[in-house]
């Protein structure tokens, strides 16, 4: 094998140099990664107690603490888990999505849509183009919709957020409910019959089916799933650290239980305030997690901090405009009120039960 | 002449994709036909259902990511 000296004219993801190499220096950096990882607590500390000479139980060194931990700790979970969904969605593409559900019958599709849609590439301007593509492939509304509730409520950045700063009960409960909402909401419109709110041109529609490309190799997966993180990983990170911060002062300087009046079980209207509260916030998501962990932590119910989660992420105002593009008034707000719906008996179901 | 469409409703990741293409067809001095469709009829018919998309000749070959300027380059033959 001859190696090329010039390797700004090289195009290093097509090219199959030296595969080992690379797989080799991929499995030692994840070594070092994990290492460093089940090392972070006492690098904060000692960074927090030695380094800085902050004194123990005081309330900066608490915020401090908690912010060198939880950063690095959420980053590297962060940049794990989108490296292998993004791995995992060099097979899993919308087109395969959509000739996988094209055959489905209703109840079933329901289900199908809404675990296809974990794992499905999804950004909100994606929305319009995917919905005329599942509906022109005859893939029932009912069954869209759940795909729809599902793939930007359940995904991969609000996972890692979750198990990173509450732990895996709490991230299992939220991907279990959320599934449960988009398959019993979309179930629900399904039901309803409301095709004739689908603005008509979506029907005229002729669609096309994008070819199969040629087979993918490996080195072209890896190159897929580092841009994956390099672009959401680089697009989230401000947000994380922000909502790290903000959540780290809320840990070391907001009295324990502060919140248990107004944000407890017993404040009945804090979960219907919650879903309100977390409509117009967006693109916040990945700061929101980190805040609403400290909240938890001063006595906040956690069915009414699930609630809001779920409302940031699944109701947001942005992607309700753009669908209008394809859905009338009628369809949306059926749509927004069933997912509230869903949210609610969440949230009164966990501070209930737990 | 390759006919080059780069398809997206007008999001920052759409408008990134097009500069990428922009960028490798102008530095190679590439004479294609290099278009921005934003409407959804064209997706539609190119079955294209993640944005931002490339389509070389009415053939969609990048689908819901920004490319980089080297695949790019390969997907229109420079090298």
């Amino acid at each position: 094998m001859t190696t090329i000296p010039d390797t700004e004219s090289k195009p290093p993801e097509l090219t199959q140099d030296r595969p080992l190499l690379r797989l080799a220096g991929g499995i030692l950096a994840a070594a070092i990664a994990i290492a460093l990882y089940t090392q972070l607590a006492r690098i904060a500390e000692f960074i927090t107690y030695s380094v800085i000479r902050l004194a123990r139980g005081s309330h900066l060194g608490s915020a401090v603490e908690f912010f060198l931990y939880e950063v690095p700790k959420v980053l590297l979970l962060l940049v794990g888990v989108v490296f292998v969904v993004g791995l995992l969605r060099t097979w899993l593409t919308p087109e395969r999505a959509r000739r996988f559900l094209a055959g489905k019958r209703e109840s079933t599709g329901n289900v199908v849509a809404a675990l296809v849609g974990i794992a499905t590439p999804f950004c909100s301007c994606s929305a319009v183009p995917l919905f005329i593509g599942f509906i022109s492939a005859g893939v029932p509304l009912g069954v869209t919709l759940s795909f729809l509730i599902s793939a930007p409520m359940v995904n991969e950045v609000a996972l890692v957020l979750l198990f990173g700063l509450f732990g895996w009960k709490v991230a299992a409960l939220y991907l279990g409910t959320g599934l449960t909402i988009a398959i019993v909401a979309g179930w629900t419109i399904g039901r309803l019959k409301m095709e004739r709110h689908v603005e008509p041109w979506v029907y005229t529609m002729q669609a096309g089916e994008a070819p199969e490309g040629a087979p993918k190799l490996w080195s072209e997966r890896f190159a897929e799933a580092r841009a994956a993180v390099r672009e959401i990983v680089g697009k989230v990170w401000p947000y994380v650290v922000l909502g790290i911060a903000v959540g780290a002062g809320i840990h070391g300087y907001v009295p324990t239980n502060f919140l248990a009046s107004f944000m407890g079980k017993d404040a009945w209207w804090a979960v219907p305030l919650a879903v309100v509260l977390g409509v117009p916030m967006y693109s916040n998501a990945a700061g929101i997690i980190p805040i609403v962990q400290a909240l938890l932590g001063k006595g906040a119910a956690l069915g009414t901090v699930l609630a809001f989660m779920m409302s940031v992420i699944a109701l947001s105002l942005p992607e309700m405009i753009i669908l209008r593009k394809v859905l009338r008034p009628v369809l949306i707000a059926t749509f927004v009120a069933t997912v509230a719906a869903g949210i609610l008996v969440v949230g009164f179901l966990f501070n209930a039960v737990l | 002449m390759q006919r080059i469409e780069v398809l997206g409703p007008g999001c920052t990741r759409c408008k990134e994709t097009y500069r990428v293409v922009q960028h490798v067809v102008e530095t190679a001095g590439l004479q294609v036909e290099l278009v921005k469709d934003e409407s959804y009829e064209r997706m539609a018919a190119l079955g294209l259902m993640a944005t931002p998309g490339i389509a070389i000749d009415g053939k969609v070959v990048v689908s819901g990511r920004i490319p980089k300027a080297e695949e790019v380059r390969h997907l229109l033959g420079i090298s």
